[in-house]
């Protein structure tokens, strides 16, 4: 067993609802991603998929119970040292891709690039593209990439800061299923050839059946198997 | 990429609004500045008025201030004149033809006369006698310079002085004629007088005046106080002294309009107190008043300048607070449309910090572009009416005139331009990154 990246143990979350109730949203005893691993989670519109994936990112704090990032149990650590480990270890692809509108393929990358601890570096932004097949859009702007161009830029800049693991959000919810396999083939080659863990969230069982390790959200998430 | 590089990424995003909100605080600092800044010189055009050699005017009984604008600057109304006699108790024994010392001589060091009411071509014709160049100073003691030729003589009575803007708007140089009217552009054309020299610009009202010889003056018809029994020059029968100049007009017929005295300076005792009992003295007689220019100048912007200044001062904060309300609408609307960026620029690892000076920053340089461009603009409008001002007030007025309060207004706006984004700062600040993802 390969060590650990992500960590996950005991971890419960809920969200309070307009009538003042809570609903549970995590409720997950344990979970492991070790290192260069890949890992596809399935699981129903409202399973909690995304929640989790913020919580694991440190984006939201668990109501209880540790998530420990490379080493850092970031349940303990104010904010600003989260918004840190996130962007020192982790890179995120998400549903929409999410990329800067106003700011150049390249632009994005070095954005990504500037809330790490490593000095922004130009030419590693220039060489991440390239790897993804885009050295001649280095200065278009998303609304001058075509979708799969736009997927190439937001898996180079998710590897910008040297990440340990790589989180994606439905990273084919919202492209044709043409597509689809070129998102899936992208994330799996970057990572694979970065040493990345890769932990894909998805709904699509023909994107999860082709990882190596495939888990459902409602096997280990006993708020959603209650749901 | 630097937290400055992502606010301008984001300002050229929104270049329209960008813009448009730069075009109206620059519009609104160029009105600010323009206004500051010509403020400044009329103020200046008084103040350099303060510093011209002599510390005291007499002249007919009235208005003081009337006294000093008319004598001083060449503005307002022609005034009464004074007799000839009332000008030689100013001087000296030797200066005077009972060879006795005049009753304020005493207390005088220089005592310039000065006759007014002709005009050349829009500008106030100003009869003297050479000493007001010669022994007369400007700025801090500065002696007068010639930009071309030089001082006419007592001897010669139709020689003229021209100051440097009434040089350069009249077209004339040293050795051309030109002939006053009398009271009026339109009014009885004089005599010609020839110029002997041309004034090195001085930045006081003595660049917009015509100086003739008081002697040539008064010659000229309607200028010799009538005296019972004797005719005016003009009806005499022509005659030439051993100089081949025309017989001066006797004193008897003489007026002054005003006379510009340098009081004494007497060991012990203070310049200010000599000049208090040279007032006093005067204006205690019957022929005439004494006004110090300095104390009337002072009087007049307290009046209506200081006033003037601060209602500019209102205008200004207004004008500077509608710009930082652009700013604000402006920041509110841009945090809006972004909170999505916002949140994934979070998601990446960007602090709350970061979200918040890179808002601040983008205001900043709303501030700072909007700022600048517009005290360019306001000092290019102060350029393009400079010519009107230097021919109106007599003080140069060009692209580098400045005021020392505007050196504050783009360090104010960019206060400003901090506290009204600070709101939409606070927002970006606050973005519920997984509400927006």
């Amino acid at each position: 067993m390969p060590p650990a990246v992500i960590e996950l143990e005991n971890v419960r979350k809920s969200f309070a609802m307009p009538g003042g109730e809570r609903t549970s949203v995590l409720d997950i005893p344990g979970f492991i991603l070790g290192e260069g691993e890949e890992c596809a989670l399935e699981g129903q519109s409202g399973s909690g998929k995304s929640t989790l994936l913020h919580v694991i990112s440190g984006i939201l704090r668990p109501d209880s119970g540790r998530v420990v990032i490379a080493g850092h149990d970031i349940t303990r650590l104010p904010e600003a040292s989260r918004d840190r480990v996130r962007a020192d270890t982790l890179g995120l692809v998400f549903q929409q891709f999410n990329l800067l509108p106003g700011f150049t393929a390249l632009e994005n990358v070095l954005v990504a690039m500037s809330f790490g601890s490593a000095t922004p570096d130009r030419g590693r932004a220039a060489d991440l593209l390239a790897s993804v097949g885009l050295s001649h859009r280095l200065h278009h702007r998303p609304a001058e990439l075509s979708i799969g161009q736009q997927q190439r830029v937001a898996v180079a800049r998710a590897l910008a800061n040297r990440p340990r693991a790589i989180l994606a959000d439905e990273p084919t919810a919202s492209v044709d299923s043409a597509h689809q396999q070129q998102v899936i083939d992208l994330l799996r080659g970057a990572c694979t050839e970065q040493g990345v863990a890769l932990l894909v969230v998805t709904h699509a069982p023909e994107v999860a059946r082709q990882f190596p390790r495939r888990l459902r959200l409602e096997d280990f998430n006993r708020a959603a198997a209650h749901a | 990429m630097t937290l400055f590089g992502i606010a301008w990424r984001n300002i050229r995003q929104r270049a329209l609004t960008s813009c448009l909100t730069a075009l109206s605080l620059a519009l609104g600092v160029a009105l600010v500045v323009a206004t500051l800044v010509t403020a400044g010189i009329v103020k200046q055009a008084f103040n350099s008025g303060a510093g011209l050699g002599y510390n005291m005017i007499a002249g007919a009984k009235g208005s003081p201030l009337q006294l000093v604008l008319n004598s001083v600057y060449l503005i307002s109304r022609p005034i009464e004149n004074v007799s000839w006699a009332f000008y030689e108790q100013f001087l000296p024994a030797e200066n005077r033809r009972d060879g006795q010392a005049g009753t304020f001589a005493g207390s005088v060091k220089t005592a310039v006369p000065i006759c007014m009411g002709d005009y050349f071509r829009g500008h106030r014709v100003v009869g003297t006698n050479a000493a007001y160049f010669d022994r007369l100073s400007y700025g801090n003691g500065q002696p007068f310079a010639f930009a071309a030729g030089e001082n006419f003589r007592d001897a010669d009575f139709f020689g003229g002085v021209l100051g440097a803007d009434a040089a350069r708007t009249l077209g004339l140089k040293v050795g051309d004629a030109f002939s006053p009217t009398h009271g009026a552009d339109n009014g009885l054309v004089h005599d010609p007088f020839v110029v002997r020299g041309v004034l090195a610009r001085t930045d006081t009202p003595v660049d917009r005046g015509v100086y003739v010889n008081m002697e040539g003056f008064y010659l000229q018809e309607g200028h010799a106080k009538p005296v019972e029994g004797v005719e005016p020059p003009e009806k005499q029968k022509p005659t030439e002294t051993a100089t081949g100049q025309p017989t001066p007009l006797p004193p008897e017929q003489r007026e002054v309009t005003a006379i510009l005295v340098e009081t004494a300076a007497l060991p012990g005792l203070p310049p200010e107190l000599m000049a208090m009992g040279l007032k006093q003295a005067i204006n205690e007689g019957r022929d005439g008043q004494a006004a110090e220019p300095i104390r009337e100048i002072r009087q007049l912007l307290d009046l209506f300048v200081r006033p003037l200044e601060l209602l500019l001062l209102l205008v200004t904060v207004l004008v500077v607070v509608v710009s930082a309300i652009g700013i604000l609408v402006s920041m509110v609307g841009s945090a809006l449309e972004r909170s999505r960026d916002v949140a994934v620029m979070r998601a990446l690892g960007a602090r709350r910090g970061h979200v918040l000076a890179t808002v601040l920053i983008e205001a900043i340089l709303l501030a700072v572009g909007g700022g600048l461009a517009g005290w360019a603009l306001g000092h290019a409008v102060v350029a393009a009416i400079g010519p009107l001002i230097t021919t109106g007030a007599g003080v140069t007025a060009s692209f580098f005139s400045t005021s020392p309060a505007e050196l504050l207004l783009v360090p104010f706006l960019v206060g400003l331009a901090i506290l009204a984004a600070l709101l939409p700062a606070l927002s970006a600040y606050r973005t519920d990154v997984s509400r927006w993802l």
